[in-house]
């Protein structure tokens, strides 16, 4: 039995469609990565899992029983879920110490006294924040805030966490440290989680399943090789990695292989939509999977370099060839003139 | 807060609000007072009024008194604020403060205050007198009121533009100054335009409180024979030797009728207002922008303004209350006395305005926020049709001037015999007060919870907390700060109060606002003086406590 069953739900807010008809399923143990651009319905999904958020149309069932059912005008409330959750902004409460605010679901639940001590404490000394105890929110720096956030919806052991882009408001070195941190706690507490993040290096780190969504919809399902490696929509290739893009026409087609041909231009490809010949097209090819190969013949174009970028680890070179622009990788600067481009074809996505 | 009590709390507005509204309508289509035996329908009282060569006059005057007003408060408070908003004048911190005495300080202490000071024999005007040999203004005429109504309107206008200044992207300002605008054409054509919702609101909210004046046009139209539409009210009471209170009940109408749609112009105003500002990012370290040469001028100006505004009228007053006697010729040195205060101990009446001035500040003031804060948080964050009925509530005593709610609540009170007792008690006047300042109160409160970020009461659901715990636990603490601060705003409004208890004066509810009025009447400027000090006092100790505890002066 999964743990979470979310079937068909619909949000409209004011004129705009939130969410589109979604259904989603959280095994027990599994970490969900709900990934999109803002305005993509993630956090209202999960504001609807929580019970923050009430959808016009769908279901929500939470291990077998039912919390929302629309048909019904079924609704448990929020504080009768007994979910966890962490808030972007922490939602740390200023007037209580770290101790009380970690306390405080465990006192809900009328947990004795020397109970609440011994989880807390044991809470506490788990995610590092063992001398923190008494202190207040304005007292801790963001990343301890951040941890009294998860300490707080975790202490209870609910049966799912839900995190709402908890390391968004963390600076950019330390939330590559908290992204391993993070995901080995929930593996080690063996909870189900639905993470919320518009990261997709974030997702693809921290998630077993990785829901891809745009506009209410969803784009994508799979695991994070899957979405990474063999997107079936252009909004899925674009949204993650470096991407070239290539506008053109399907010049042939055989089977799974097409060529797609631009302006001066012509590139064997492998088909991830149904296209027929003369149809517009984009072509999607992941930078690193492109590369400058003086002498390679098959699915090569020649272009002009226009500039060297620096980047630190790589250098990028922008290549021109009419109204075709190309960002390749490489490991040193370039003198100028013209390079043969390798775009192998199974790169190259045309959809 | 389940539904069911919010519920209760919003019809518990509708019931003070509409109950005494209810009542003038009532009284206006009838031919007597309608706890006579022989009243019944009619439109008499309309037709008398409205065809009444006094009542054209007054309400002639109003209207030209409310528009001289805004005329003179709109430049003057949007040139102060954008000095203090904005640019780099000397001494802002200390002066904001004051700029917004006059708000705390009741008109009628104001108004006694200009006549010991600048009327026919006041003190500053002999010592004009001395060196011209005569006093080159009238305070008892038209233009005098109207001066002095726009001056001390002028921390309305000031509030609402610092503030949409302040909410202001200050980049917007450097793009000019970078382009090569001075200061005075950075005001003129940047930031004094973009806030010009504020303005126009501001405008709109001194024409309203134009037509509201009581206490200023009672102490000064008084003499000159210049009533408004307030003052006529106030004198209608014994034109006729009998009750007239079908009359005062179409009068006090006909101020509904002229103050409503200002309330409502103004709520949609305040709508585009905030679709229009400017939003900045953090707004925080900005450079104000340099005054030069120009610092010490406009510091000249604020310093007048308040002189002639706060500091002459307190010192007038203040002047008033330790001496035995004043006129020409008389030395000051030998005319100082503290009799006056003595003289009020022999008063029974007057001590117990004192004590029930406290208490109802005090303790009324509480019970109010108190009531303010039950019904603020039964509108706090919930989407219902109940939550926009409240907004609509909340309008009609913006509309209703204190004297007019004081008059219904008396009323009210004769009319039901069940509550009849409670006229001659503090009751009847905390109530009336507690509607006067709904709007006011409400305002402050929701300021609070508008601090508390959803999410804050949101972790707290999703941990398990119910809806009432979820207030017990996080909503309420958080705003603790922001009540104490609201009780002493509320405190200090309640103490400079006097419009609202006149007609609910007797035995029993004196405060000193009212009295004063009372006493106005009997020309007993002695007392009028000494209780006045008393107030002044009072308010300003409360006003420096809030100060000391960083109370923001306004929602």
């Amino acid at each position: 039995m999964p743990d979470l069953t979310v079937s068909n739900i619909e949000k409209q807010l004011g004129s705009t469609q939130v969410l589109r008809g979604v259904s989603l399923e959280l095994q027990p143990g599994e970490i969900l990565a709900l990934l999109g651009p803002s305005g993509s319905g993630k956090t209202t999904i999960l504001r609807s899992v929580a019970g923050l958020e009430r959808p016009d149309q769908g279901q929500i069932t939470i291990r077998g029983k039912v919390v929302f059912d629309a048909s019904r005008g079924f609704e448990i409330p929020a504080e009768k879920r007994d979910l966890g959750l962490v808030f972007q902004s922490y939602a740390v409460w200023p007037h209580r110490s770290v101790f009380e605010n970690v306390a405080y679901g465990l006192r809900l639940r009328r947990v004795s006294d020397d109970e609440v001590r011994k989880r807390v404490g044991a809470v506490l000394e788990r995610l590092g924040l063992g001398p923190f105890a008494e202190r207040y929110a304005h007292q801790l720096s963001g990343g301890q805030q951040q941890r009294v956030a998860l300490a707080r919806a975790i202490v209870y052991n609910p049966p799912i966490l839900l995190l709402d882009e908890p390391l968004s408001n963390l600076d950019a070195k330390l939330r590559d440290d908290a992204r391993a941190w993070l995901r080995e706690l929930i593996k080690q507490l063996g909870n189900s989680a639905l993470y919320v993040t518009h990261d997709q290096t974030e997702a693809l780190a921290i998630a077993d399943r990785v829901l891809l969504l745009d506009r209410g919809r969803i784009q994508h399902e799979g695991t994070p090789e899957q979405i990474y490696g063999a997107p079936n929509t252009l909004f899925s290739a674009e949204f993650i990695g470096s991407n070239n893009r290539f506008e053109g026409t399907i010049a042939e087609t055989s089977g799974e292989r097409a060529v797609l041909s631009g302006n001066g231009w012509s590139l064997k490809g492998n088909l991830r939509e149904r296209k027929a010949v003369g149809d517009k097209a984009t072509g999607v090819a992941r930078l690193e999977r492109i590369r400058i190969a003086p002498n390679a013949a098959e699915n090569c174009l020649s272009m002009h370099l226009s500039a060297n970028l620096y980047l630190g680890e790589r250098w990028e070179h922008l290549l021109v060839l009419g109204d075709l622009r190309l960002r390749v990788w490489g490991e040193k600067a370039l003198p100028e003139g013209d390079y043969s481009v390798l775009i192998p074809a199974d790169a190259l996505w045309i959809f | 807060m389940k539904a069911p009590l919010r519920v209760a709390a919003i019809l518990a507005v509708a019931l003070i609000v509409f109950g005494p509204l209810g009542l003038i309508i009532y009284q206006s289509v009838l031919s007597e007072p309608f706890f006579s035996q022989t009243a019944k329908f009619s439109l008499e009282a309309y037709r008398f009024v409205l065809s009444d060569s006094g009542f054209h006059s007054a309400f002639g005057t109003s209207l030209i008194v409310s528009l001289g007003m805004t005329l003179i408060a709109v430049p003057l408070g949007s040139v102060l604020a954008f000095l203090l908003a904005r640019t780099d004048l000397p001494g802002k911190s200390w002066l904001e403060p004051w700029l917004l005495v006059p708000i705390f300080l009741s008109p009628v202490v104001l108004a006694f205050g200009y006549v010991v000071a600048v009327g026919p024999v006041g003190f500053f005007s002999l010592w004009i007198k001395s060196f011209l040999g005569r006093i080159p203004w009238n305070l008892y005429s038209l233009a005098g009121l109207i001066v002095i109504a726009g001056l001390t309107h002028v921390p309305h206008v000031f509030l609402y533009v610092s503030s949409g200044l302040r909410s202001l992207d200050p980049s917007v300002e450097e793009a000019a100054r970078v382009a090569g605008a001075g200061v005075w054409r950075i005001a003129a054509t940047v930031s004094l335009p973009l806030v010009a919702p504020s303005i126009l609101f501001s405008a709109a909210l001194i024409f309203l409180l134009g037509f509201e004046l009581f206490g200023l046009p009672l102490v000064l139209g008084d003499p000159a024979g210049l009533l408004v539409l307030t003052t006529y009210l106030y004198k209608l009471t014994n034109l006729l030797g009998t009750p007239s209170y079908h009359l005062m009940a179409v009068v006090a109408l006909a101020v509904v009728a002229l103050t409503f749609p200002l309330v409502y112009l103004q709520r949609r105003l305040l709508r585009t207002a905030g679709r229009f500002a400017v939003i900045g990012g953090k707004g925080q370290a900005v450079r104000p922008l340099p005054l030069h040469f120009m610092r010490w001028p406009a510091l000249a100006l604020v310093v007048l303004w308040l002189a002639v505004t706060v500091v002459l009228p307190l010192i007038g007053v203040g002047l008033r209350s330790i001496v035995s006697q004043w006129g020409e010729g008389i030395r000051l040195s030998e005319v100082l006395t503290l009799d006056h205060f003595r003289e009020l101990q022999g008063h029974p009446n007057l001590v117990r305005g004192i004590l029930n001035t406290l208490l109802i500040g005090g303790v009324g003031g509480a019970l109010s926020v108190a009531f303010y804060t039950l019904v603020a948080l039964s509108a706090h964050r919930w989407q219902s049709r109940w939550t926009s009925a409240l907004d609509y509530l909340v309008m009609i005593p913006r509309a209703l001037p204190g004297l007019i709610v004081g008059l219904a609540f008396l009323w009210l009170f004769l009319f039901f015999k069940p509550i009849a007792p409670l006229r001659t008690t503090l009751f009847s006047l905390w109530l009336a007060y507690t509607v006067v300042w709904l709007a006011y109160g409400l305002r402050l409160i929701s300021a609070s919870l508008l601090q508390v970020r959803p999410e804050l009461e949101e972790a707290a659901q999703t941990i398990g907390a119910s809806p009432r715990r979820v207030m017990r636990d996080v909503t309420l603490p958080l705003i603790r700060f922001g009540l104490i601060g609201s009780w002493l705003l509320v405190f200090m409004m309640f103490v400079r109060e006097y419009s609202t208890g006149v007609y609910l004066l007797g035995p029993g509810t004196e405060v000193i606002g009212s009295l004063i009025v009372s006493l106005w009447g009997t020309g007993a400027l002695d007392l009028i003086s000494a209780l006045s000090v008393i107030e002044v006092a009072l308010v300003g100790l409360i006003l420096m406590v809030a100060l000391r505890l960083g109370v923001k002066l306004h929602a």
